[in-house]
């Protein structure tokens, strides 16, 4: 009965996230992405067009927008060229960002949704179920990253998306989207969860270093590093906690002093509350190139 | 100069209106053929972008949404003042709404069914628009009930139900007319089913009133609630441009506002058309211009707080989404809606143009032109300048697709409105009839009383 | 006895007023006016209401009914199918958040209203109604009528005081 389910699980259900009482346990994947290693090669980005069967879309459609790339590589440029004792070239002052879905705690694109198509999962994703979508496209207005991919057409018919003989290397763990649902990176949620899997069937929990992701995997630098943050002794978790950077603040404490400092951990946005689980380190090198 | 003259025949009202129901001339087959053209051109782009997917409107990321949800916003709106007459006038006992409520809730009825098909217009996979209803399923599957995506389904679909009643209800007694004064043939047959059997029995009437001024009265939280919500769309989420706390006013100011622009609009026509000229008189247009006048100013005052509250924030992000509006890609549109929706109105200010009717005509029209680009530069500014730099450098144009919807969503909406007008008294009679009957009591009192002389020159 | 119909029509609310007065004050066997006796008018007429006596209206209660019912089934339904939903966080609110869920108790409450407003409206009114024996289709365009229904010995008695009255038209039938 619906009503006595209700009451027996009140508490349960008036929780609330980030910042109460129950962290995940014993899984929050999350990731580190130290920018001064990024040299901007896009290695990570062709990785997950092959792991996530991401639909080459070609040139016109590129331009247009309508690319789906769930791991991006960011351009941006300093923009004192040619001002005084400014750089000669644009490319001198150019930085790199790869930018993909931030996982988010608090995710905006979760709550408004019209059926439920998004959610939180137990393991601290951001999870999206695409028989579910209807394609409102709410998510993607109102994601502050803009990091979720639409399928303007029905690509897995569309020619020379994946031409004949590239059908074969497709990944059969994941599905091909048809057209109109929304998608986006899910941290390779297909490799979490058959580590998650093996590791429960030999009654342990997933090493540290035991599952990568795609982009992970082939980062010629190692400027990714991924892992459960609720495991004290993983990478992720070390450079978090050397960074000072809280999963459940709004705004670091390390922030407030004035004084600069040699922690160069942030989260992007982080002051809109979405509580990503992406930590950014800042650049220190002059130029990426 | 009086509302309506007050010696008017009761059988002339029955017999003026009911001519409006009789076989239309060639021109109204003429203008239904072109509606459904209109119509037919939305329908072969949907069942292009059906077929081929959503990326034939060429919307991309970040332009997620476009001119679909603008022109939803704009249907809404429209629906708004045929609740505005026909409950908050009713409430407030001002009983000249009364000869022109009947095609104002229509229009509400009319322009949100054009509002629900945008609807599905819009998503991605229309096919499976039954997911975000609240139905009981063997999958355990609910709709999110958090997004307001979800409330507006559920305000639009209680406003619809609850006008197609009210607009059904209140014309329960002129059914019967009609009942009673047709031929015999199928539209007597309609009108014996749907007139219930009324006789004006004084059961009957005793109902009807406390039936008609509750259901008014919840009408009109409702009627507000809707178009909130509406703004609760763009109000609840994080985007610079539309995160205004101002909105839900905002909203339904602008919502009354179209509505009563398209009052006039369809006031003159139907006049014109219908010969009306005795029931729609001119100083029931020159009270509805009036109240669009005061709806303008509201509006216009509304739009100065929204500007004035992000120019003085320190909200970096929606302070470049209004420069942006103001001098980017969109600005000869953004000023184009400050020009029809804050500047044109303030002609209605003069007297001589309260009652000329050419003037009024183009001006109804431009007002509206400026809500509908209203709506378009609420949703589309924001996705070209979001908070995330990454999105910034790139515009995007509405493809014919888009536009093709939009232009049939008039067709479609020109195409119900001939057919009620056609089947359906799109004048009150019984309530003309009560209005003339009301006024003449007045003024036979006055007369008795010896106040006639003075009240007479002082009440209009 | 049998029972006979009379239809009389007026051309104005006065006489008909004067009619139904003149009904009341007079004893006829075989003809009760709070029973008997029923107004029909081509606008809705406070006067006639007046004139009438009071009759209750019980719409209201229904209104009542449907507003709290539609409320309290809107945030129920709503609480249930969150609490039955496959329990998972959204943007890190409650699974059950009560801001959402009073917009849309608020909209039920509304839906439930008007519709069983109108319900009620049927039901007290007895709409959809079989037509009474005796119509004119006068009554919808200006004209007043007062149908009556009394014993045959009756209707003699209240044929005058109708054509006393300066009655339009009478119209007899004999009832059930």
């Amino acid at each position: 009965m619906s009503i006595s389910n209700l009451l027996e699980n009140w508490s349960k259900f008036r929780h609330t996230h980030p910042v109460d009482d129950k962290p995940h346990d014993p899984y929050k994947w999350a990731m580190s992405i130290d920018l001064d290693a990024c040299s901007g090669c896009n290695a990570c980005s062709v990785a997950c067009y092959a792991e996530n069967n991401l639909p080459v879309v070609g040139k016109e459609k590129y331009a247009h927008g309508q690319v789906m790339h769930w791991m991006r590589i960011e351009h941006y440029w300093d923009e004192d060229v040619g001002e005084e004792g400014g750089r000669e070239f644009p490319d001198q002052g150019a930085q790199f960002l790869p930018m993909m879905c931030q996982q988010c705690e608090a995710a905006p694109c979760e709550t408004v949704c019209p059926v439920g198509a998004t959610n939180h999962t137990e393991d601290g994703l951001n999870s999206q179920i695409y028989n579910r979508c209807i394609g409102s496209r709410y998510c993607s207005a109102n994601c502050p990253y803009k990091v979720r991919y639409f399928n303007w057409f029905n690509y897995p018919t569309t020619d020379n998306v994946w031409p004949a003989e590239m059908v074969q290397q497709l990944n059969p763990d994941v599905t091909v989207r048809g057209k109109g649902v929304m998608e986006k990176c899910t941290f390779c949620v297909q490799r979490l969860r058959a580590a998650e899997v093996t590791a429960k069937s030999e009654g342990r929990l997933v090493h540290d270093g035991e599952v990568q992701t795609a982009c992970q995997q082939a980062c010629p630098t190692s400027a990714i590093s991924f892992g459960n943050l609720v495991d004290q002794e993983s990478r992720v978790h070390r450079q978090w906690r050397a960074q000072q950077v809280e999963l459940d603040k709004d705004k670091q404490a390390k922030d407030d002093h004035e004084e600069p400092s040699e922690l160069r951990g942030y989260r992007i946005l982080e002051n809109m509350r979405p509580y990503p689980s992406v930590m950014y380190l800042e650049r220190v090198r002059e130029s990426a190139i | 100069m009086k509302d309506i003259r007050e010696d008017i025949a009761w059988a002339k009202i029955n017999q003026d209106v009911l001519k409006s129901l009789e076989n239309p001339r060639k021109l109204y087959w003429v203008i239904l053929f072109v509606a459904i053209a209109m119509l037919g051109v939305a329908l072969g782009c949907e069942v292009y972008q059906y077929n081929v997917g959503m990326g034939v409107s060429n919307m991309d990321n970040p332009h997620m949404w476009g001119l679909y949800i603008a022109s939803f916003i704009f249907w809404i709106g429209m629906s708004h003042s045929g609740t505005l007459l026909s409950a908050i006038l009713h409430l407030m006992h001002a009983d000249w709404r009364k000869p022109i409520y009947r095609f104002a809730e229509a229009m509400t009825t009319f322009s949100l069914m054009t509002a629900g098909l945008f609807v599905a217009v819009h998503l991605g996979r229309v096919w499976q628009i039954y997911y975000a209803l609240p139905y009981p399923n063997e999958r355990g599957a609910w709709p999110n009930f958090q997004s307001p995506l979800l409330w507006d389904a559920m305000a639009i679909f209680t406003y619809l139900s609850s006008s197609i009643i009210f607009l059904y209800v209140g014309m329960i007694p002129d059914l019967a007319i009609c009942r009673d004064r047709m031929h015999e043939g199928w539209r007597k047959k309609l009108y014996t089913l749907l007139s219930l059997g009324w006789e004006g029995t004084d059961r009957q009437w005793r109902n009807f009133r406390v039936t008609y001024l509750t259901v008014a009265c919840f009408l009109i939280p409702l009627a507000v609630s809707v178009h909130s919500i509406v703004a609760s769309d763009f109000g609840m989420s994080q985007q610079p441009g539309w995160h205004i706390t101002s909105f839900p006013p905002y909203f339904v100011a602008g919502a009354l506002y179209s509505g009563c622009a398209a009052i006039i609009t369809l006031f003159i026509i139907l006049r014109y058309v219908f010969r009306f000229e005795e029931y729609m008189t001119l100083p029931i247009l020159k009270k509805i211009v009036r109240l669009t006048f005061a709806i303008a100013m509201v509006w216009t005052y509304l739009n100065a707080v929204e500007f004035a509250s992000v120019w003085y924030s320190h909200d970096q992000a929606s302070k470049d989404v209004l420069i942006q509006k103001a001098s980017g890609t969109y600005a000869p549109f953004w000023w184009g809606m400050i020009f029809c929706g804050s500047v044109v109105p303030l002609t209605l200010a003069f007297k001589r143009i309260q009652t000329n009717i050419p003037v009024l005509f183009a001006v109804s029209l431009l007002l509206n032109l400026g809500m509908w680009l209203e709506r378009w530069m609420i949703v589309a500014p924001t996705f070209s300048h979001g908070i995330y730099p990454w999105t910034w450098d790139h515009d995007q144009w509405p493809s014919f697709v888009q536009w093709g919807m939009v232009f049939g969503s008039f067709g479609w909406f020109t195409l119900l409105f001939m057919v009620f007008c056609k089947v359906f008294p799109s004048v009150s009679m019984y309530e003309v009839k009560e209005m003339v009957y009301h006024r003449s009591q007045e003024s036979k009192r006055l007369e008795e009383t010896g106040k006639f002389a003075a009240a007479g020159k002082g009440a209009h | 006895m049998s029972q006979r119909h009379l239809l009389a029509l007026y051309s104005n609310f006065n006489e008909a007023e004067a009619v139904v007065e003149e009904l009341r004050s007079t004893q006829i066997k075989g003809f009760d006016v709070d029973k008997d006796l029923i107004v029909k008018s081509p606008i809705e007429h406070p006067e006639v209401e007046e004139f009438l006596g009071d009759k209750p209206v019980r719409v209201q209660w229904f209104t009542l009914g449907g507003a709290l019912m539609g409320g309290l089934l809107g945030f129920f339904l709503i609480s249930a199918a969150q609490g039955n939903f496959y329990a998972q966080f959204k943007g890190g609110k409650p699974i059950v958040p009560f801001p959402p869920n009073f917009v849309l108790t608020y909209e039920m409450f509304i839906l439930g209203g008007v519709f069983i407003t109108v319900l009620g409206f049927l039901i007290c009114a007895g709409l959809p109604a079989r037509r009474s024996p005796l119509y004119s289709a006068n009554v919808s365009e200006d004209q007043i009528g007062i149908l009556v229904k009394s014993d045959e010995s009756a209707a003699n008695t209240l044929k005058a005081i109708f054509t006393k009255h300066h009655a339009l038209e009478i119209q007899e039938e004999a009832g059930r």
